[in-house]
């Protein structure tokens, strides 16, 4: 009776969440496949009989779409971007904090945590202040050292770097605490010893902590990436896709056609075409991490 | 594990960003607003019934007013207000529609229409003009019921109007030698280019880029007809090219800033910007936020080129098909399009009235500012009432963007919308 009970326990206890999950997340993915093979619109949403299914049409079509080309360039240019420097920037001050010992750093850790919990409207209006070509803070400290202007938000790839810049500013105090927690997690003696044996700060940090980080690093690159591969806040509220579709994502134009023109079906395939590609880059990833933890 | 737990929802919410809609109508139907469609059902004669109705933007939140003053002359319907921001509006809609639960009455814009009138949302009115005069199409300025109407079914009758009008700097266009407003294009581009003479970062003009519907206004005015006989989109026509290269000549000229990153409003106020079109909702605007240049400003019908089309825009009112409460409703409709009730409304909000008997009275005959509206508006048109018109007037946008920003070849770029046209309308 016991052992049976202790066998129970555990799916007991993950009954609710995986309820939720498959309520929430499952179905409504199961949904989506369905509707990315019908041409369903605001009328089929009305009634059902004028949704006919029309096979792989949408995929075809959304593949060829200029516009959606172009919104894949501008993710990968976000993710190509945007990842790597997330995790050098939050890794790097998750360091600095650590190796502090003034209270000081206490209150870093909470400027730096700041932005993740501020909302993004908010930050959004804030920013697009700052941006702003004739009253934007950078652009006026810019001229005032006789620079000139930098047109932030109305050039294509500057207007992309822009929203890198803002993101990553964003992101930055999340990942910083799950690093920090796990420099926490280095045991004391690792570094005692490499004192004992003389080693200094710099080999101390690259041969002890940052390979003692590996899986959190490794952790933060796939959560990051994943979050990349669907940015939509940002050009959702700065730009909405502008200028010349510059900051258009592949989210942003899953919503546009899904919300704006009423095209369901063509949005849920060109979700499904992101599903794949997240759900690929996130096995690529855990491959080459079986792999390095094999060598070990 | 907080990251990953967002990851997973921010997944779950793009992927499922579709099917939420579907679902909604099953499982998340408690936790929308105030459905209160259920009960009182049957007619509106003796029985309580409350009807909810839905208004959008800023304008909705007076409303409870003008449904206390209802519901004080039929006692039996109380009316429950939900105001709601317009770009939220539209997805409630569509979550109303995919549960079939939702509004009794609802504030149409006039561009959303066509979409949902084609889904089947919006009843049918014309069973109640016979009970209620006042929904009589004839009472309103024809663009307005034109824009109600979709195929030929009166789906949303008339409540306020807007249409678009030159708003300029008399001071400053003196200077530039203009005692009135610019009368033609020729003399438009010419006061602009002049006001833009006066110096670095000055500009004579300013010109919405993300206006959707401002090339087609222009192609009208230049005697562009929008669809051929027909009914094919025909957007890269001669005066349709014409249009858009007078409309990028402003861009190109310098005479219209790119991207200046400053309100209208305070751009107006110091002279960069000193002539803009816009609609009526501007006057109150200006009046609040510029009271320094007041007597400084006048407003004036548009300049002609064959003619001086303007838009026409504004809210109608629609009785949702799965209602349950529609005599009520419809009574409800009947009392704001009188002509009184929106002479109250325009005191309220100073949104238009578009029931053409309120413009004999006397506030808006005598009021300066509301005579060149009503001036403009017989010459007003709305924009065509086909459901692809929303991804047609986007399209339209990206490409003006194209255009401005690069100055490539009109006619080339405006046959690629042409053809983009042709593909939303199939």
């Amino acid at each position: 009776m016991k052992s049976f009970l202790n066998k129970r326990a555990p799916y007991i206890f993950i009954a609710p969440t995986l309820l939720l999950l498959i309520l929430f997340s499952i179905v409504p993915i199961a949904v989506a496949l369905v509707i990315s093979f019908t041409d369903m619109d605001l009328g089929g949403l009305a009634n059902m009989d004028r949704v006919g299914f029309i096979g792989f049409d949408n995929y075809a079509e959304v593949i060829q779409d200029p516009v959606f080309h172009k919104a894949i360039y501008n993710t990968l240019f976000y993710v190509v971007i945007g990842v790597p420097l997330v995790i050098l920037f939050s890794l790097g001050i998750a360091l600095l904090i650590n190796l502090g010992t003034s209270r000081i750093f206490k209150v870093f850790r909470v400027v730096y945590y700041l932005p993740s919990v501020t909302n993004i409207v908010a930050v959004a209006v804030v920013w697009s202040y700052l941006y702003n070509p004739a009253l934007g803070l950078f652009n006026y400290m810019l001229n005032s050292v006789g620079l000139p202007d930098v047109p932030w938000l109305t050039e294509p790839t500057v207007a992309k770097l822009s929203l890198i810049l803002l993101a990553l500013w964003k992101a930055i105090g999340l990942n910083m605490i799950i690093f920090i927690a796990a420099l926490q997690g280095i045991p004391r003696s690792y570094y005692e010893a490499a004192q004992l044996d003389g080693a200094n700060t710099w080999q101390q940090v690259t041969l002890i902590t940052v390979p003692m980080l590996r899986f959190a690093i490794f952790f933060v690159s796939i959560t990051t990436m994943i979050g990349w591969l669907q940015f939509f806040e940002e050009p959702f509220v700065m730009t909405d896709g502008g200028p010349l579709d510059g900051t258009l994502s592949v989210s942003l134009f899953i919503y546009q056609n899904g919300f704006q023109f009423n095209n369901f079906g063509y949005a849920a395939a060109g979700s499904f075409v992101l599903f794949i590609c997240i759900i690929a880059v996130t096995l690529v990833q855990l491959r080459l991490q079986k792999n390095e933890t094999d060598m070990t | 594990m907080n990251k990953l737990m967002r990851g997973v929802l921010d997944m779950k919410k793009v992927l499922a960003m579709i099917t939420t809609l579907a679902l909604s109508a099953s499982l998340l139907a408690g936790c929308g607003t105030n459905d209160n469609t259920e009960g009182s059902s049957g007619d509106a004669s003796n029985e309580k019934v409350t009807l909810s109705v839905w208004g959008m933007g800023e304008e909705a939140k007076t409303l409870p007013k003008i449904a206390e003053q209802f519901t004080a002359e039929n006692p039996n319907i109380e009316i429950k207000v939900q105001a709601l921001p317009w770009d939220q509006g539209h997805e409630k809609l569509l979550t109303a529609i995919a549960s079939k639960k939702g509004p009794d009455v609802v504030q149409m814009g006039t561009s959303w229409i066509p979409e949902f009138a084609d889904a089947g949302a919006l009843a049918d009115l014309a069973p109640y003009v016979e009970q209620y005069p006042e929904l009589k199409q004839e009472h309103f300025y024809d663009g307005a019921v034109e824009a109600g109407t979709y195929e030929d079914k009166y789906v949303s009758v008339p409540w306020y109007v807007e249409t678009r009008v030159l708003y300029y700097r008399t001071d400053l266009l003196k200077e530039a030698g203009y005692d009135q407003a610019p009368q033609n294009w020729e003399e438009l581009s010419d006061a602009a280019q002049k006001l833009a003479a006066r110096g670095d970062g000055k500009y004579g003009m300013s010109i919405d880029p993300k206006e959707q519907s401002l090339g087609f206004m222009f192609a009208r005015q230049n005697g562009a007809e929008w669809f051929t006989p027909d009914g094919q989109p025909d957007f890269a026509n001669d005066k349709f090219v014409e249009a858009v290269e007078y409309i990028n000549s402003f861009y190109q000229n310098g005479s219209a800033p790119k991207d200046l990153g400053l309100d209208i409003i305070p751009a107006f106020k110091e002279g960069i910007l000193p002539m803009f079109i816009s609609g009526p909702w501007m006057i109150k605007l200006i009046q609040d936020q510029a009271a320094d240049i007041d007597g400084k400003w006048s407003m004036a019908v548009l300049p002609k080129k064959e003619n001086n089309t303007s838009l026409l825009g504004g809210s109608n009112l629609s009785i949702f098909e799965y209602s349950k409460n529609k005599d009520a409703a419809a009574k409800f409709v009947a009392y704001m399009s009188k002509a009184e009730t929106q002479l109250k409304w325009m005191e309220f909000t100073s949104s238009l009235p578009a029931a053409t008997a309120a413009w004999e009275d006397e506030s808006l005959k005598n009021n300066e500012f509301y005579k060149v509206i009503g001036e403009q508006l017989n010459a007003a048109v709305p924009m065509p009432v086909i459901t692809a018109w929303s991804q047609i007037s986007q399209s339209y946008v990206k490409h003006f963007e194209v255009i401005y920003r690069n100055n490539v070849d009109v006619k080339k770029e405006l046959e690629a919308l042409n053809a983009e046209a042709v593909k939303f309308m199939k």
